[in-house]
């Protein structure tokens, strides 16, 4: 009871921290400007995990390999569910491009014939908003995703990337879009 | 020989009827039997309203306890098996949000049963619901931690596992929670019959009190009736007795001066009777007994004007010993004939008087004729008139040491037509009128009369006319009425 309040806490003064960072991280990015006109905005993404999943860190190369699908099970013996947003959203663009290092077509490949192979054992869950995607996590013991930190609350955990949380400088896991001034 | 103790009487008895008629079956008893019939009706009404009242309380005891918590069973049966289906309908799909959101819809309807428990538990009474919330409690909790890993293994795709998990764990805690719950509405079904058998019972206790008390009050009211009934016949048998024995008498004392009349006339008529001084016997005695008729129509004309509300009379203001010169005037050739000594006190500057001098003067006049008859002992009679200070009333006394008047005899002296049987007995004649004349003739101006009397030794009997109203009445009177002062 101790400790799941404990960890509760952490938990909450991690997402307070992040969300402080990132609307003065979004500030300091805003004054800035872009020759274009454009302001270029800069948000990090938070990998979360299923609160009763013992695991605090992963190095970015296991994080990797358990969203390609070549890692199958978390230590606890659970079985490792990837979420997914939909198609198009900034969130999933960003996974892709620094995770799996890929296009969305070449995303899409790689799952089919990973599956007819079996290398890849399930496909991510494709989910339709943060929301779904946080209940999901928070419903599966196995599961892992990714949210802002504006959409983080106590029903997920943050899992540190190499030792990083998303607030920290260095941090694995930017945001890169382009909003309308 | 002590003498027996004056008893006071006042003249304030009935007309007629109640007082003919036994004690018990007065119509005093009967109005007391119809306020006891009113008063049972209304304490039934009282234990009606109370059972009522108390049926009602029960009735939303059983409402609020009872059907309430049927329902709340009910209510969590059927959200019970909302949990369990909306985890099963996520087995069927692979599409995440889908299985997302029966995940929520099973928690949200596992939040409504877990609510319901704790509620049950709250209201739990008897050690059987404390054990049986407590039972489902334990089991319901098993139930979530089994559904919580079967969701989680349907979101892991891993379904093989979610079902079999399901079946092995899922499907036996849910049968026992169903049996709980089923357990939970016995256990309501139970109380709920007690409680109906409470509330029949105590509707039969308020029909038998019901019953009861209006087969009482029936009773009461039938005797009321009854006496009612039985009284009124008597006083109506009493008083036809009374009319005849009023004809008997009027008859008697009007044959007996026509007889006397006729048998003079004869004695004319035919010659038996010559001389002068035989003549003016004669002619005396038709007189006298003419007279004595005359007296005996008045006395009929005078007791039935006093019975006529709208009998007029001519008020004067008058001195108290005017009125009693008068009366002693009027009877003065009866007392002297009955060999009577009469005495008169009137204390002095007592105040005027406003009443009609004849009625006032015939009341007096009833009083000393009734002490002449009655008071045939010591042949005297005391008037005395005074002022009471204390009660404010002009008091005439008018007294004989004659045989006086037993306390039977004393009730219904002044009531019309009584003659006490003793007087009867002793051939005394009169109409038995008197005495309800003088009492009629006081009230007309605001006074009683009353009597002291002890058999043997004689009575007093007091007429009594308030001052103030006199002094009232003569107040309002002085300009508009002649005074004679």
């Amino acid at each position: 009871m101790g400790l799941q309040t404990r960890t509760r806490t952490r938990t909450t003064l991690i997402i307070l921290v992040l969300q402080l960072n990132l609307s003065s991280g979004l500030d300091r990015q805003a004054a800035a400007g872009s020759p274009d006109g454009r302001v270029k905005l800069h948000e990090t993404l938070a990998i979360v995990i299923n609160r009763s999943n013992p695991i605090d860190n992963l190095a970015f190369k296991e994080l990797r390999k358990i969203f390609l699908g070549e890692r199958n099970h978390w230590p606890n013996g659970h079985r490792i569910a990837v979420a997914m947003l939909y198609y198009g959203q900034p969130e999933r663009q960003t996974i892709l491009r620094l995770v799996y290092r890929m296009q969305e077509d070449q995303y899409q490949d790689y799952l089919l014939k990973g599956m007819f192979r079996g290398e890849v054992f399930a496909a991510p869950k494709t989910l339709d908003s943060p929301l779904i995607l946080r209940k999901f996590i928070f419903n599966a013991p196995g599961g892992i995703g990714y949210l802002r930190a504006t959409d983080l609350d106590d029903s997920v955990k943050v899992v540190r990337i190499d030792g990083l949380l998303p607030q920290d400088k260095n941090y694995a896991l930017q945001i890169d879009e382009e909003e309308p001034e | 020989m002590t003498p027996e103790p004056m008893h006071a009487i006042t003249g304030k008895t009935p007309e007629f009827g109640p007082s003919f008629v036994p004690r018990f079956l007065s119509r005093h008893v009967s109005v007391v039997l119809l306020l006891l019939v009113l008063m049972s009706e209304a304490g039934v009404g009282a234990f009606v309203m109370r059972d009522l009242f108390k049926i009602y309380a029960t009735v939303q005891n059983i409402y609020g306890g009872s059907v309430q918590g049927l329902r709340g069973i009910g209510e969590m049966q059927y959200q019970a098996q909302e949990t369990r289906r909306s985890t099963l309908y996520a087995l069927t799909t692979n599409d995440g949000n889908l299985q997302v959101k029966y995940a929520d819809q099973s928690r949200e309807a596992d939040r409504l049963v877990t609510k319901g428990i704790a509620e049950y538990a709250a209201q739990a009474r008897d050690d059987r619901q404390i054990a049986v919330g407590r039972r489902l409690a334990s089991d319901w909790d098993t139930y979530l931690r089994v559904r919580d890993e079967v969701l989680g293994l349907i979101l892991e795709s891993s379904t093989k596992e979610a079902v079999e998990l399901d079946l092995t764990f899922g499907v036996p805690v849910f049968e026992r929670i169903r049996q709980d719950l089923e357990e939970m509405k016995i256990l309501y079904d139970e109380e709920a019959s007690q409680q109906l058998a409470a509330v029949a019972q105590s509707s039969r206790r308020s029909m038998t009190k019901l019953i009861a008390v209006l087969g009482f009050a029936l009773l009461l009211g039938g005797i009321a009736i009854w006496t009612i009934q039985k009284s009124k016949m008597r006083a109506e048998v009493q008083f036809a007795k009374l009319q005849m024995e009023f004809v008997a008498s009027v008859s008697h004392g009007l044959r007996t001066p026509i007889t006397a009349i006729l048998t003079a006339g004869e004695n004319i008529r035919d010659g038996l009777v010559r001389e002068k001084h035989s003549l003016f016997e004669q002619g005396s005695i038709i007189t006298a007994q003419a007279s004595q008729l005359m007296d005996l129509v008045d006395q009929v004309l005078r007791f039935a004007a006093c019975a006529n509300p709208s009998s007029t009379h001519s008020l004067q203001e008058l001195q108290v010993s005017e009125i009693i010169e008068h009366a002693l005037q009027s009877t003065k050739g009866l007392v002297q004939q009955a060999g009577f000594t009469l005495d008169t006190e009137i204390e002095p500057d007592l105040p005027p008087v406003i009443a009609d001098l004849q009625v006032l003067s015939q009341c007096l006049q009833n009083l000393i004729v009734n002490a002449v008859k009655y008071g045939d002992r010591d042949r005297w009679i005391g008037v005395i008139a005074r002022l009471d200070h204390r009660t404010r009333e002009i008091q005439i006394d008018v007294q004989d040491h004659g045989f006086g008047i037993s306390p039977a005899d004393a009730a219904h002296i002044f009531e019309p037509f009584y003659r006490s049987p003793q007087v009867v007995s002793a051939r005394i004649h009169g109409t038995g009128l008197g005495l309800s004349i003088a009492k009629r003739s006081a009230e007309v101006f605001g006074g009683r009369i009353s009597v002291a009397t002890q058999a043997g030794c004689g009575s007093v009997f007091t007429l009594h006319l308030p001052v103030e109203r006199i002094e009232r009445a003569g107040a309002l009177s002085v300009a508009r009425l002649g005074s004679r002062a």
